[in-house]
């Protein structure tokens, strides 16, 4: 459904992503690994669009989204979850989720969306009408991953989801991940420091360094690998 | 008493012109962290077309309305031309291409209509009420003046709070990226709250106009005393507006009754300067005042 | 390093390196001498030179006018030694303008301290009214920065309707002019004062430039932040730029109702202030030079707009509006484009008329640039300079 062909950034002269090719398919994870500066970051912001490509195209269901502005990105189904403050601190949890709903639930049918996300994460019904500034760390994650799913996307784009989480957090996160990606047709990229919980949970991994896409493989068998595990995932 | 009453009540109706100010800037200032400081010469302006429309021999009220849509026209056509184009340039150029628009406005409409100071018409009597046996210094048309603009800042309230259209505006000036990531067209929605705030300052100009001395420059002191009452109140809340500008109302009303009318600018500046010394954020709003 | 006066210098050179030496220091603005004020009182000198043949050749009508460009080259050098150095700004200075312009009308009228005198104080005074206003302004980030001297701008003249006693109300205050001497007539005698300010003033700001204090402006200007954390005084920097700017209006305004004989507000309305900014931002904000053209812009605008709405038969009162609407337009103007107004485009086309007669000839010299490192240039007579070049590169490794 995603198809990356051939993409480059630059910031002025600095060359952050090059000829990065990969393809994500609907019902599985495509996780992307790399240190810090890798470019990890900067392709998701690319392919939700906002940081203009220099060369190269990303399509989405056959449709090219490179150039387009990121809120029409968003109304195609391709809903990225940026790194860290992706809550909107001033809007209420409620406020948070029902925002998510506009662009691709119809008019009827956000309450319903809205509660449905209430009952995958009960939480955040208990602190519907407080300040999303209130929740703590985990409570954050669920809420983003929540308005994102409300948006009822086709493709989600997740920056670094695990930050900041406890291991037992993350481990629920990522199932529940897999959980989301197994039926109907919703596909993922999931950018991750923590390289072990992304390997395993996904179905493909890309490992990004400086730039440039160093290796795709199957998850286990990046996990096998000794000498890449060192250099490039730290574990 | 009699005169210390009507000094309260004349501070009322003006306070209540300086809150619609303080709206409409606030309006701005939320969505583009911009202060438009032409706010009051886009009033003006539209005012005038307004005078014009009533020269013709046009209705008060049918005159009324085009102004106030004039005011949204030219709110939008200034967000999308002189606006825009400023994003990411440092908070200073803003700041000045309003004040450029400002002295270009007060200029087109002096070449227009010439700097006479004329009478504006009120939409009803102007002539104080009489309340027991005292007529006191409050009209019918200040009583219209006070329901314009309480109604103006309910509603602007009700659309921010129990609105989806609001509830999008909220977050596109909070966080305006992640609104982008949600589909919220924010760009749009830019537009949309320069013009609602450019008919706000139409509705103040066409309240004012009335009061005072009609000439393209009856707005500039209005815009300085609508200034204090946004930074009064907060800048940001509707509900501070309202409450910035009566106090300033009072203020003002309360030096030019019992010291001087001519002070009252330097009073409210004195007033400004204190609110942004003690209390930079307001009465009521989170703002802040970036302090070395 | 003890090296730096061994360096070959131009006699030791042939005559065709010293040549191309002199034509490089001119490239590099360097026929002026090092020091600031040595180099700024040279340009006093040519500058007054200019403007005593300029004034002698023109009508007494003339003669007024270049004295009020004179007047608003001192109100747009100090703007722009605080727009442009300080990354401060001002709409109020019209504010400023009028402090110096009453208290040398009642420093006339009420007490005798010859014309320096006035002057000096009117300066003073409006220096420390500045330094009132920058105290709290030296806080406030630009919408708050311009919302309070805008209110200045619009109350303060009020001031003087409401104590009609002290400044005369409407009808305002009478001044006279400085009586001249000999034969020459009034006007030339007043523009050669209001010159000699001007040229003092803008080398005084020049070399306030150059100085320990210029430095801190710009520093504060680039980064406060990181201006505070290597030592600088930032609200007091701030402060000092507000206080220098606004003395520079305050003489302004006295020298200029010298010239109209009449001190009152209806002269300093809230669109001269905002002019001034935009005439500032016109010349090139920080440029000195720059102000000249600001000042004629602001002096010969009305004049040009009431041609021009002849020429379009818009009536007379028209033209006044014109003028403050082509200041407004050259703010906005200036704003989206950010050029660096007239001063910066008359720099770059100097540069680029040098690079296409000079830059060839520079090109073309051999060792051009080699020649600018220190090292010898050429074989003849360049014995000399090379053994003391061995030297300075063995106390170099020395060292």
């Amino acid at each position: 459904m995603l198809h990356v062909e051939g993409l480059s950034v630059r910031y002025g002269p600095v060359r952050a992503l090059e000829s990065v090719s990969f393809e994500a398919r609907s019902g599985s994870i495509t996780t992307v690994l790399g240190a810090n500066g890798a470019g990890k970051t900067t392709l998701l912001r690319t392919l939700s669009g906002l940081v203009p490509s220099h060369q190269g195209t990303a399509s989405f269901d056959g449709q090219r989204i490179t150039g387009r502005a990121p809120e029409a990105i968003a109304r195609l189904g391709v809903s990225h979850v940026p790194e860290g403050r992706g809550v909107i601190a001033e809007l209420t949890v409620d406020e948070n989720l029902r925002l998510g709903t506009f662009v691709r639930v119809r008019r009827g049918d956000r309450r319903a969306v809205v509660d449905e996300i209430y009952e995958r994460f009960p939480q955040l019904r208990d602190k519907r009408h407080r300040s999303a500034s209130t929740l703590s760390g985990g409570e954050r994650q669920m809420l983003v991953i929540g308005r994102a799913l409300a948006c009822r996307p086709r493709l989600l784009l997740l920056d670094e989801p695990s930050l900041g989480l406890s291991p037992i957090v993350t481990a629920q996160l990522m199932a529940t991940l897999r959980e989301l990606t197994a039926g109907d047709g919703l596909g993922a990229v999931l950018v991750e420091q923590n390289a072990r919980s992304a390997l395993s949970v996904a179905d493909w991994a890309i490992v990004l360094n400086l730039g440039r896409v160093v290796v795709a493989d199957r998850p286990a068998r990046l996990a096998a690998d000794a000498d890449l595990r060192r250099h490039y995932l730290g574990f | 008493m009699g005169l210390f009453v009507d000094i309260l009540l004349s501070g009322v109706a003006q306070g209540m012109v300086f809150a619609a100010i303080a709206l409409a800037l606030g309006l701005v200032s939320r969505a583009t962290g911009i202060v438009n400081f032409a706010q009051g010469a886009m009033g003006m302006f539209t005012t005038f077309i307004a005078f014009s429309l009533l020269s013709d021999g046009v209705g008060y009220w049918p005159a009324f309305v085009a102004a106030l849509a004039l005011g949204a026209v030219l709110g939008a056509a200034v967000e999308r031309t002189l606006i825009r184009p400023l994003q990411g340039k440092p908070a200073l150029n803003p700041v000045i291409v309003t004040i450029g628009l400002l002295i270009v406005l007060e200029g087109a409409a002096g070449s227009i209509w010439g700097n006479v100071a004329r009478g504006f018409p009120a939409a009803f009597s102007q002539r104080g009420l009489v309340i027991g046996r005292t007529r006191v210094a409050f009209s019918h048309f200040d009583v219209f003046l006070v329901c314009a603009v309480v109604v103006l800042v309910v509603a602007i309230v009700a659309l921010f709070r129990w609105t989806n259209l609001g509830l999008r505006m909220r977050a596109a000036a909070f966080s305006p990226e992640v609104s982008r990531l949600l589909g919220v067209r924010v760009g749009r929605l830019f537009t949309l709250a320069w013009a609602l705030a450019c008919a706000a300052g139409s509705l103040a100009g066409l309240l004012v106009a009335p009061l005072s001395s009609f000439s393209p420059y009856f707005m500039d002191l209005n815009l300085v005393y609508g200034f204090t009452a946004a930074v009064l109140g907060g800048l940001l809340s509707p509900v501070g507006a309202l409450v910035g500008g009566l106090v300033t109302g009072l203020a003002i009303a309360l030096v030019g009754g019992y010291v001087g009318p001519d002070l009252q600018p330097i009073a409210a500046l004195a007033l400004l300067l204190l609110v942004l010394m003690v209390r930079p954020q307001g009465l009521f709003g989170t703002t802040k005042v970036r302090r070395v | 390093m003890t090296a730096s006066h061994t360096r070959p210098d131009a006699e030791a050179r042939p005559s065709g390196a010293r040549a191309r030496a002199a034509l490089r220091r001119v490239a590099r603005r360097q026929w002026l001498p090092n020091q600031p004020l040595v180099r700024h009182l040279i340009l006093f000198v040519v500058g007054a030179g200019l403007f005593y043949v300029l004034t002698v050749s023109v009508g007494a009508y003339n003669d007024y006018q270049i004295g009020e460009i004179a007047v608003y080259a001192i109100v747009l050098g100090g703007l722009s030694v605080l727009t442009g150095l300080n990354g401060q700004f001002s709409l109020g200075h019209g504010a400023f303008m009028i402090i110096g312009a009453y208290t040398l009308a009642l420093l006339q009228l009420h007490a005798d301290v010859g014309l320096v005198g006035e002057l000096v104080i009117a300066a003073v005074i409006a220096a420390a009214a500045g330094a009132v206003v920058g105290v709290p302004a030296a806080r406030l980030s630009p919408p708050y920065l311009a919302g309070v001297t805008l209110m200045l701008a619009l109350g303060l003249p009020q001031l003087s309707a409401q104590y009609g006693s002290v400044f005369g109300g409407e009808q305002g205050l009478t001044t006279t002019p400085p009586a001249a001497p000999g034969t020459l007539s009034p006007e030339r005698w007043l523009a050669w004062i209001q010159l000699f300010c001007a040229l003092v003033v803008l080398v005084l700001l020049a070399n306030l430039v150059r100085s320990r204090f210029g430095r801190a402006f710009r520093a504060v200007r680039d980064d406060d932040v990181a201006a505070a954390v290597s030592g600088i005084h930032v609200a007091r920097t701030k402060v000092l730029a507000f206080t220098v700017s606004a003395g520079c209006a305050g003489l302004g305004g006295a020298l200029l109702v010298l010239s109209t004989g009449v001190v009152n507000v209806g002269e300093f309305p809230l669109s001269l202030s905002i002019a001034l900014l935009a005439a500032m931002v016109f010349g090139g904000a920080g440029s000195l030079v720059g102000v000249w053209w600001g000042a004629v812009a602001l002096v010969y605008m009305p004049t040009w707009s009431t041609s021009l709405s002849q020429h379009l038969s818009l009536g007379t009162s028209a033209a006044a509006y014109l003028s403050d609407a082509f200041f407004g337009v050259v703010l906005i103007i200036a704003m989206l484009v950010s050029p660096a107004g007239v001063q910066g485009g008359v720099r770059r086309i100097g540069q680029l008329l040098w690079r296409t007669v000079a830059g060839p000839a520079l090109e073309s010299a051999p060792n051009g640039l080699a020649a600018r490192d220190g090292t010898p240039s050429g074989v003849a007579g360049g014995g000399v300079a090379t053994d003391r070049m061995n030297q300075e590169t063995k106390e170099r490794s020395r060292s």
